[in-house]
């Protein structure tokens, strides 16, 4: 079965076969991790979108048509289930903050963190998490995960002119940013 | 002559992702070009410093709990919605309620109405989206053959309480007054939103933070 294409893996699902959808997970769960955590900067977070995404892929698997390829299809899955996590966690944080707690306190680092950031990593994290959520999905897809212009376009249902626009002014505020940073730190 | 500038393709230049032929066009402008030129040279170096930075991943042995959790929480899924099912008491209630709204859309001529202060219960139970008023106003109408000016308000109130998103911010709100918060309850409640009823929800609660 690791032989098989997306599609066929699809078709076989389709037809019953359990262990298909067992092989897309395997395929496709670091890359869908990746993104998430680029989205939430924290590994708790990213592995509950992860969590999430193949629970609605295996629901919506039937469905697929393969009106796009497979893997822009769970792109476009994982983009959706990522900006949703960050509008509830804008909900959470709007009560908390408003409502109960004093201060929102570094809550992205759990002690069991699997992860070692450098401080210029946490800069980084940080400057993309303030951009806003288009922009955010825009340079996540494009710098980091390198996709075409046209397969972004079909994830975000942007204009490619659209999209270059969103990232030129991304790039430049997370060099902002990073700039400002370096400056503060220095004076 | 009004020159073109080439900021959106600046990024790209900078990852060379670009073909030859945009990459030359590039080029080509960026030789007579301060502003873009400034550009670049910003680009530049937030790509030196994204590139230097490094996160390790998780280990394989994450990797390896993906699938037999995702496969838990499937087969547990699959038994909650059976619980659903099977409880009556979730389903009975909205149906009773959208039933009797039904049976008074039918039953009463919409120019009749008393200005009762049964009435006015029923409104201020829809608009404060109190869910056992809202059945017992409507309760009290209907037995009491007074007849409700703001029917069409009752039934899109009862209609978006079935949506959810007006559930979330009469849990919310309550579980504010109460002062306390269950956030797994409120994740719950969430979790069937789409975006736009989440960005509602977001306003509503911004809204009443104002007040």
């Amino acid at each position: 079965m690791t032989g098989s294409s997306d599609l066929e893996l699809v078709e076989l699902f389709q037809k019953g076969n359990e262990a298909s959808f067992n092989e897309l997970v395997r395929r496709y769960q670091e890359k869908i991790y990746w993104i998430a955590h680029r989205f939430v900067s924290d590994h708790d977070k990213a592995d509950d979108i992860v969590q999430e995404v193949f629970i609605k892929v295996y629901s919506a698997l039937k469905q697929f048509r393969g009106e796009s390829s497979v893997y822009t299809w769970l792109y476009r899955i994982t983009v959706n289930v990522a900006l949703n996590a960050l509008r509830k966690q804008r909900i959470r944080d709007f009560i908390r903050i408003d409502e109960f707690f004093e201060t929102a306190d570094d809550v992205n680092e759990q002690p069991d963190a699997i992860f070692e950031k450098n401080e210029q990593q946490k800069l980084i994290e940080e400057a993309i998490t303030k951009l806003p959520d288009k922009q955010k999905a825009v340079f996540i897809l494009r710098y980091h995960e390198e996709l075409p212009y046209e397969e972004i376009s079909q994830i975000l249902k942007t204009s490619i002119g659209g999209l270059k626009a969103n990232y030129f002014h991304a790039a430049k505020k997370i060099g902002d940013y990073i700039h400002r940073a370096h400056r503060t730190h220095e004076l | 002559m009004r020159t073109e500038h080439m900021n959106y393709d600046l990024m790209d230049y900078v990852t060379n992702r670009l073909t030859e032929q945009e990459r030359k066009r590039v080029e080509k402008h960026l030789q007579n070009c301060v502003q873009c030129t400034a550009h670049y040279n910003e680009l530049k170096a937030t790509d030196t410093v994204l590139k230097q930075s490094h996160s390790a991943g998780p280990t394989h042995v994450y990797y390896a709990t993906i699938l037999p959790r995702v496969r838990e929480r499937l087969v547990s899924r699959r038994r909650s919605v059976w619980d659903y099912s099977n409880n009556p008491a979730k389903i009975i209630l909205p149906l009773a309620v959208s039933a009797l709204l039904l049976i008074f859309l039918i039953r009463i001529p919409t120019d009749s109405y008393s200005d009762s202060a049964q009435a006015d219960a029923l409104h201020q139970a829809v608009k404060d989206f109190n869910e056992d008023e809202v059945v017992l106003a409507i309760e009290k109408e209907y037995a009491g053959a007074a007849f409700f000016p703001n029917l069409e308000v009752a039934a899109s109130g009862v209609a978006e309480h079935l949506q959810g998103d007006k559930f979330l911010k009469s849990a919310v709100s309550k579980q504010i007054e109460n002062e306390e918060i269950a956030e797994m309850d409120i994740e719950g409640m969430i979790s069937d939103l789409n975006a736009e009823q989440v960005d509602q929800v977001l306003s509503g609660l911004s809204e009443r933070n104002r007040i």
